[in-house]
């Protein structure tokens, strides 16, 4: 009887005291903070309930145990259960993700409940055997709740951000909100928002009532009512907000985030002052370098055990392979400066072993030929090549072709030609090539030669 | 272990027991130094340098920089872990323009202030500010117009003097700090603020630090060049001295290496008659085996040091002659820079030697302009040392440009401090003088890891106090810091007890508003 009694308050508890999304007492969101913590230890025992059944079968020891963590669990359950309903009601979040992880925690506490009601009955071979099926039922729930929680805490695309993009692809995660609407709206005022506002004022945590992850949700506004007044940037509370002192209480984003920078302010000033629109292409006054993204950096692999090697090509080449940064998968930079004169196609050729994981080569003023390119195509995660003041002639230089990541090529002072030049201007990632002094250097102003030149269509 | 004559270690220096202190005293010490002391204080010791051996070499032995007595990491072979992150640039240019150039006359337009001409500056603007003893003496403080006009240069339409034609072409490169302000106002102490990040000598200067972090990339040139322009007479030429470009506590060989602005670019580097190659190699190993045993038996690490600049300066005797041999260099150069960088010892000369510099893997270089301190004669002195720089450093940009090198070189132009807006002596129709101004002055800087074509930082009417945006030296230096890779909180070197940083203890940080 009073474990239906039990039951039935935690199913009504949402109506009983309503979430309403207005912060309550601040004791409340002090001991509901201690959530986070508890949380994890009925996590830990109810994992460990089915582990402990299944050993038990071996080992009937553990099986006695079973019983004792699955009451300390049910304890553990409504503990942090009853913090967390603290944590929601007292920081006034009822955001459909907290809410999403609030039933969960309440379908999960009875759960467990059932569990250790029908264990008596299980452990005694009565005919009726449900406590496998609630054990069953209680991982699900246990999951799901889980889920729900972290991704509260840590964005819900914390899992799946990483996620190899084929893999993405297949599991249709990939579909990205259409760009094919190239307004200003969703080019740049909504990722601003989405990257420094969203975390809070987004499906999970509609912190005051607000939420700004879809533009009639912005318009809609918060519990103070409209965020945005189109035309007047100065009433928007929206502007208001990002724009006073980063000290103040209510300056956006709070807790500490980094401000908005001063363009991105100035974005969403003259956005809300030429009407808002969620259609608008351009406004007047902006003007905003289209830039073509620089390609991600793709990581090279795994080279450590390389590393000694590494360190001794350095005395015996004269030249260095030196990390990108303290990051190993940035990669390897080659220089040659020291070895310049000396280092050719031979030497360059010893550097074969480590060709996947050089980004960069330094090889300006080395004497290395045409006959180079046939070691550099191996470089299969070459960014920048610098081959300025050297013999190069540009025969062979189509084989660089097979470099997809290559986007800066130094070619200057070498007897390169336009003609040889040519078919670099299929390479997707090449964005900078520099011809200076080359006799493949477009012709310009007097003195002032400009040989920097956008292949990229 | 033989003494060394400057030892005032105490357990070597003198014996308790012989010092002139109490007998009961002598008595109190010999008791204490018994048999079951001395096995227990070694028993802890043993224990604490096994511990030490067990948790990696960090945390205990205090030092985190110096793997061992007397070396630095980088001489251990033992990696900093830097860059921190993948950087923008891999060397960077500093043109360093001593003295305070006026922001009022080059960059900062305010034309408004030509109706103020001769008007008193309101005392608002100055608030309480004290002044330098040139002018907190004068009676008033009359506002002096810039003497020159302003134009729109490129597609960015910044403001640019008249005085600065050539800079003004590049103004898309730039990226331009109207915000820079610093807390001296007078030029030492200024100077090693920029520089050092503390206004008192003995720390170790940016390009030190740089060397220090990021090792070298060319073995055969310094990791750090300082390059001098030769003194023109009629300028009020504040000094600048090796303490400048000093590696402060860190080892010396990270101080910066001077290049000589008249005769030979580095002095005796050249072997005396009679003497070979072959014959000066002998001589060095065997002075290195001789330093090689004092290190042994005195540990001073300033040993090594003296080891590694030998070797560096036998190196140079080749590396040297081949970098001063401009004669290689096409004729578009010569068009570029102008008539003046065939003289040594030019700023042009030297804008082309900084980027000679960084073709050959130099990490920094630092290029000295005397002369902008202009207490009076504004107008007489101001279009000289503009018309000195000007095209060197739109040569040099603009070089660097056309040979791919701005991708991944940092340009960085600045002076210690600004000048006031109000004339410092008397004004006259067509002349007057400017005091230091610390609370506003511009830098500007372009290339690898900034955003081009950007004015960043407003100040107000008058050019006096900065409204937006403020940069102070310490973010100007993280900023430059940022760009090369390094988070200027985790380059530190432990010296007198203290995590010892580019940016000193005062918080600073990176501004992202003049990142690329």
């Amino acid at each position: 009887m009073a474990s239906l009694g039990l039951s039935a308050l935690l199913l009504s508890l949402p109506w009983l005291i309503k979430l309403d999304g207005h912060p309550h007492a601040d004791w409340q969101q002090f001991l509901g903070r201690f959530h986070p913590l508890a949380v994890h230890i009925p996590i830990g025992l109810l994992v460990l309930v089915p582990l402990l059944e299944i050993a038990g079968a071996f080992r009937p020891v553990l099986r006695e145990a079973a019983g004792f963590v699955l009451g300390l669990a049910l304890a553990s359950c409504l503990l942090a259960l009853a913090l967390g309903f603290l944590l929601a009601h007292g920081s006034g979040d009822a955001g459909a993700g907290v809410m999403r992880h609030l039933w969960g925690g309440i379908v999960l506490t009875i759960v467990v409940l059932l569990c250790v009601l029908a264990r008596p009955w299980w452990s005694t071979q009565a005919e009726l055997n449900v406590y496998p099926v609630f054990l069953v039922c209680m991982m699900i729930a246990l999951l799901w709740t889980a889920h729900q929680g972290g991704s509260l805490t840590h964005g819900s695309n914390y899992l799946t951000e990483y996620m190899p993009a084929s893999l993405k692809g297949w599991t249709g995660l990939g579909s990205q909100p259409s760009s094919a609407t190239a307004s200003f709206y969703v080019q740049h005022i909504y990722p601003v928002l989405d990257a420094n506002c969203v975390g809070c004022h987004g499906e999970t945590q509609a912190k005051g009532g607000l939420r700004m992850d879809s533009y009639d949700l912005l318009m809609k506004g918060g519990q103070d009512g409209p965020v945005i007044v189109a035309g007047n940037a100065a009433k928007s509370i929206l502007f208001q907000r990002i724009t006073l002192p980063t000290d103040h209480k209510q300056f956006m984003p709070a807790e500490g985030k980094p401000p908005l920078r001063g363009e991105e302010i100035a974005w969403i000033k003259a956005w809300i002052e030429q009407g808002a629109s969620p259609s608008i292409a351009a406004l007047a006054g902006v003007s905003i370098r289209a830039e073509s993204p620089e390609p991600p950096i793709e990581p090279v692999g795994d080279y450590s055990a390389l590393m000694p090697e590494i360190q001794q090509m350095d005395h015996t080449q004269g030249a260095k392979l030196k990390q990108v940064s303290a990051k190993p998968s940035d990669g390897l930079v080659l220089f040659t400066v020291d070895a310049a004169g000396s280092f050719g196609d031979a030497q360059l050729a010893q550097f074969q072993k480590f060709a996947p994981y050089i980004v960069e080569a330094e090889l300006g003023r080395t004497a290395v030929t045409d006959a180079s390119f046939d070691t550099l195509k191996q470089f299969t995660h070459l960014r920048a090549l610098h081959l300025e003041e050297t013999r190069i002639t540009g025969s062979g230089l189509a084989k660089l072709g097979t470099l997809s990541q290559l986007g800066y090529l130094n070619l200057s002072g070498t007897q390169v030609t336009a003609a040889l030049v040519a078919p670099l201007s299929s390479m997707k990632n090449l964005r900078q090539v520099y011809l200076y002094n080359t006799p493949a250097q477009p012709a310009s102003a007097a003195g002032e030669a400009q040989s920097k030149e956008r292949t990229t269509p | 272990m033989k003494q060394h004559p400057l030892c005032t270690d105490t357990e070597q220096a003198a014996n308790v027991l012989d010092l002139t202190v109490p007998a009961e005293l002598k008595q109190e010490w010999a008791a204490l130094q018994t048999r079951r002391h001395f096995l227990g204080r070694t028993g802890k010791v043993l224990g604490w340098a096994a511990m030490a051996s067990l948790l990696g070499n960090r945390n205990l032995r205090g030092d985190t920089r110096a793997p061992g007595y007397g070396q630095t990491a980088a001489q251990a072979g033992e990696p900093l872990g830097l860059p921190h992150f993948a950087p923008k640039a891999k060397r960077a240019i500093y043109l360093f323009m001593s003295g305070g150039p006026s922001q009022v006359d080059l960059w900062d337009y305010k034309p408004n202030l030509a109706a103020q001409y001769d008007k008193d500056m309101p005392d608002s603007v100055r608030g309480s500010q004290q002044l330098t003893g040139m002018t907190t003496g004068q009676a008033r403080f009359p506002v002096a117009p810039s003497h020159w006009a302003f134009k729109r240069y490129g597609q960015t339409g910044t403001w640019v003097s008249d005085l600065l034609p050539y800079t003004g072409r590049m103004a898309d490169d730039l990226t331009i700090i109207k915000s820079t302000n610093t807390e001296a106002i007078n030029h030492e102490p200024a100077i090693m603020l920029m520089n050092t990040g503390n206004m008192n000598a003995g720390k170790p200067c940016l390009g030190s630090w740089l060397a220090y972090g990021l090792g070298s990339m060319n073995d055969n040139l310094p990791t750090f060049m300082v390059l001098q322009t030769k003194l023109n007479t009629k300028e009020n030429n504040q000094p600048v001295s090796s303490r400048l470009w000093s590696s402060g506590f860190l080892s010396s060989e990270y101080a910066g290496v001077g290049l000589r602005s008249v005769g030979d670019p580095v002095l005796y580097l050249t072997d005396p008659n009679g003497v070979d190659r072959e014959v000066r190699r002998k001589m060095l190993d065997a002075v290195n085996e001789i330093n090689r045993e004092t290190y042994a038996e005195l540990g001073d690490p300033e040993t090594n040091a003296r080891i590694a600049q030998y070797e560096m300066a036998y190196r140079m005797q080749a590396s040297v002659p081949e970098l001063a041999d401009l004669s290689k260099e096409p004729k578009s150069t010569w068009d570029l820079y102008g008539p003046d960088a065939k003289q040594p010892g030019t700023f042009a000369y030297n804008c082309l030697m900084a980027r000679r510099l960084a073709e050959r893997g130099v990490r920094f270089t630092q290029v000295y302009k005397r002369g902008w301190d202009m207490h009076d004669n504004v107008t007489g002195m101001l279009p000289l040392l503009c018309q000195e720089i000007d095209r060197g450093c739109y040569a040099l940009i603009t070089d660097l440009k056309q040979r791919g090198l701005l991708d991944d070189t940092l340009v960085v132009w600045a002076g210690e401090f600004g000048r006031t807006v109000y004339s410092q002596g008397g004004l006259t129709a067509d002349n007057y003088g400017r005091d230091h101004h610390p609370r506003c002055y511009t830098t500007w800087m372009a290339g690898g890891g900034v955003r081009p074509g950007i004015t960043y930082g407003e100040t107000d009417d008058y050019s006096y106090n900065v409204v937006k945006d403020p940069v102070t030296v310490r973010d100007f230096n993280a900023t430059i810091l940022h760009c090369l890779g390094i988070d200027h909180n985790k380059l530190s070197y432990k010296f007198q007890g203290l995590d010892q940083k580019l940016t000193g203890p005062v918080p600073a940080s990176v501004v992202p508003g003049l990142l690329a």
